[in-house]
């Protein structure tokens, strides 16, 4: 069994995707706090935002400042095709939330696409404020669509949330479990790319974008299809924490909103996989713990990324997989 | 005693947090009346940013209140217990701190002391939840008045932008006639409040007023610093008067930078928002003869009861208090006669003692100075609206003329049919 786990593989991360499923479900019954499964699905949801804007910073060495874009564009998209006559007319009935949220991942990868295309031309700074742009542009449409989006007062009045498959999003646990589901689901494919050819790709372009267009590679292809799942990735996170929030505002287009997955990136890590995970479930519990008892929550946020930078020089769970490695080689060389 | 969960969400999250316990410090509400059978309020409201001193007086009312009922021995001995939190006015944010104030602290109402878009955010929560609501500041009218948007459990205890638009309209309308104004423009902030009120405004001035000439408009953004733009497009077009609904700290900076240019020699300035003792101490020099609604002064209206009310919130906290801080304490008046009539916390029979409910008010202008919660939309109604024009110090507004109510519901029934909404 051991033997089993330390070899990677799919096989190997489907069970342990299970097996976490499993435990959080666990968790909801041995927890029967409320607001502990709101937090975790929380964690998920931001989770899920932070490790789509790691494929860009961490694995291609992209730092995108606009990727609130897409989960505002995701997040909206099943805000107003639940809100829209289109679900009535076609007769979606039960499978229109399913049907919502691929539409949120469609509409959100569309949009990456024709951004990451034009931002993908450029690199360093040039490209980080050309996502920047394109990120307002998208904030401004929002505000100026006031009859659509309801501009700045958000989505209003709420929307309906059918039951499919059984499944009644309306239930806590229903909520609950799907919403973890999702995203464990996409975190082992998303892990699954990571480690196939494309995501060592991705990492030489990082290291040396030279090297691998001299052998033939097509860097720029292999950009905007990072980019593109990226920002579908992003739409899914919107359109989840939409249907937590049972709306969608507009500040979730506005460039502070891509600043929380870059500060959960920091808190977790940028090189291992699931640090970004970790950096959101760091930001949210600094977050509720924080608020709850103190309104200089800019202040403690801050001393706390300091202290990170500063103090660990890198996430937490990169410093936690780096010290674990040096304990395990001392102990190979004691040995 | 009610056994507690050992594992309760504070207590996961503070061991998980320890390390930045230190930095942290007790919110500071008394901790003697944190027991079981409290009666929990969670107040979420803006703490920080610009806005944080209405944040503050939004608070400040409602303890007072809660304190007077806690010293009085409360429901048969159950307290009040009140868990403020800072949203710091983003929407999504404040469903947060709802969804926690609901899941975790299990209170039995929410005081939604939020700015109108994060009310629509927290509206959302308790649609779902069930939690009875008293919305205490958002102006928005489609908060109760779309029913789209309306839920049953929720209750606006705020001014309302079309009451407030028709009272400013009749009011302007008077001075159209007495100064012969002709030439209008409008300076709003450039978000849903501002549009809403220059659409309201213009909308009843044409019913009051008919013939006047729009001729420019200028939509700073809000929380902007600097404002010579639209001053010196004032500057060219020189209208007649002026209408605006910027408020706080951008109507201070707006009404400093205009005053340098002798914006307000030659024109009449109409500022719903401008009566309010934050935004008139905070301006310089205050121009005498501007005009502006009565968002709370101890001046208007002109009762004993508002004059002990004012005084008793300045001598506790050092300052007046605001438009945010009376309309907190009429929601937790009316809550406290509602809790007293149902003898308890089932949100339905709350709900059920609060509709339709009129009780005198020191902001009351109905019959015997009351106030009512309409049954129809459960918006507060009868509250005093007036418009006067101000002088440099106390009482800083004078001639205060009072709006109809009759003719602000007859308009309002008007434009909420034009709308779809009734």
């Amino acid at each position: 069994m051991i033997s089993f786990l330390k070899k990677d593989s799919f096989s190997r991360d489907a069970c342990l995707a299970l097996l976490s499923w499993v435990f959080l479900i666990v968790v909801f019954f041995i927890i029967p706090d409320p607001g502990v499964h709101d937090i975790i699905q929380k964690v998920f949801i931001l989770g899920l935002f932070a490790l789509s804007l790691n494929i860009l910073i961490g694995y291609l060495g992209l730092i995108a400042f606009g990727h609130a874009a897409f989960f505002a564009a995701g997040a909206y998209t099943l805000g107003l095709f639940l809100q829209s006559d289109f679900i009535k007319i076609y007769n979606f009935g039960s499978f229109s939330i399913p049907v919502a949220i691929l539409l949120s991942i469609l509409v959100s990868g569309v949009l990456a696409t024709f951004i990451g295309a034009i931002c993908i031309r450029l690199k360093d700074i040039y490209f980080s404020f050309l996502t920047l742009a394109f990120q307002m542009v998208i904030y401004s449409i929002i505000l100026a669509l006031v009859d659509i989006t309801g501009g700045d007062q958000g989505l209003m009045g709420g929307f309906p949330k059918p039951p499919f498959l059984g499944i009644d999003l309306s239930k806590p646990f229903d909520f609950y479990a799907f919403t973890i589901f999702i995203s464990i689901l996409v975190i082992l494919v998303l892990r699954q790319l990571i480690e196939s050819p494309f995501g060592y790709g991705l990492r030489m372009i990082r290291d040396n974008a030279e090297r691998p267009a001299a052998l033939g590679f097509n860097n720029q292809n292999h950009k905007l299809i990072a980019f593109i799942i990226a920002g579908s990735i992003a739409g899914l996170a919107g359109s989840l924490q939409a249907l937590l929030d049972v709306g969608a505002y507009p500040e979730w287009a506005f460039w502070a909103k891509s600043a929380e997955p870059l500060f959960m990136i920091l808190l977790g890590g940028m090189n291992t996989f699931l640090g970004p995970l970790m950096g959101a479930l760091i930001f949210e519990i600094l977050n509720d713990f924080v608020t709850a008892n103190t309104k200089y929550y800019g202040l403690v946020l801050g001393l706390v990324i300091l202290s990170f930078v500063l103090g660990l020089k890198q996430g937490l769970l990169d410093w936690m997989v780096i010290k674990f490695k040096e304990s395990r080689n001392k102990n190979a060389q004691n040995k | 005693m009610i056994k507690r969960n050992k594992h309760t969400r504070r207590t996961v999250i503070k061991n998980a947090a320890l390390g930045i316990g230190a930095l942290s410090f007790s919110a500071g509400f008394p901790s003697i009346l944190k027991a079981d059978d409290n009666i929990k309020i969670g107040v979420p409201t803006i703490l920080s940013g610009r806005v944080a001193q209405l944040g503050i007086s939004v608070t400040n009312a409602i303890k007072m209140a809660v304190n007077k009922f806690n010293e009085e021995g409360g429901l048969d001995g159950r307290k009040i217990e009140l868990i403020i939190r800072d949203s710091r006015a983003k929407p999504d944010e404040a469903a947060r701190v709802c969804r926690d104030f609901i899941n975790s602290d299990n209170v039995d109402v929410i005081v939604n002391a939020e700015a109108s878009g994060a009310s629509f955010a927290v509206q959302e929560v308790i649609r779902e939840s069930g939690t009875l609501c008293l919305h205490t500041v958002s102006e928005t009218t489609s908060l109760t008045a779309d029913p789209s948007i309306r839920a049953w459990n929720a209750f606006r205890f705020s001014r309302q932008g079309i009451h407030d638009a028709v009272g400013s309209a009749k009011y302007a309308a008077k001075i159209i006639e007495k100064k012969g104004i002709k030439k209008w423009m409008s300076i709003n902030p450039d978000y849903a409040y501002g549009r809403d009120s220059d659409d309201t405004f213009f909308w009843a001035l044409e019913k009051f007023a008919p013939g006047f000439e729009l001729i420019g408009k200028g939509w700073p953004k809000i929380f902007q610093p600097d404002y010579t733009e639209v001053i010196t497009k004032i500057a060219r077009e020189k209208p007649d008067a002026i209408y605006s609904s910027l408020w706080g700290g951008d109507l201070v900076s707006f009404i400093d930078q205009a005053s340098l240019y002798g914006i307000f020699k030659n024109t009449e300035f109409f500022a719903i928002n401008l009566a309010d003792y934050t935004t008139m101490n905070a301006i310089r020099n205050l121009p005498k003869g501007l005009h502006s609604a009565t968002r709370y002064v101890a001046a208007w209206p002109d009762t004993e009861e508002n004059r002990a009310y004012d005084k008793s919130y300045t001598d506790l906290y050092g300052d007046h208090p605001t438009n945010w801080s009376w309309e907190a304490s009429i929601a937790i008046d009316y809550l406290i006669n509602a809790l007293k009539e149902t003898g308890g916390t089932d949100n339905k029979k709350l709900a059920e003692a609060l509709k339709g409910k009129t009780i005198p008010s020191f902001m009351g202008v109905g019959e015997g100075n009351t106030v009512t919660i309409r049954d129809r939309d459960q918006t507060i109604t009868n509250y005093s609206i007036g418009w006067g024009t101000t002088i440099p110090k106390e009482p800083f507004i004078q001639d205060v003329q009072a709006a109809n109510w009759d003719t602000i519901e007859n308009l309002e029934e008007e434009w909420l049919t034009n709308k779809g909404w009734i």
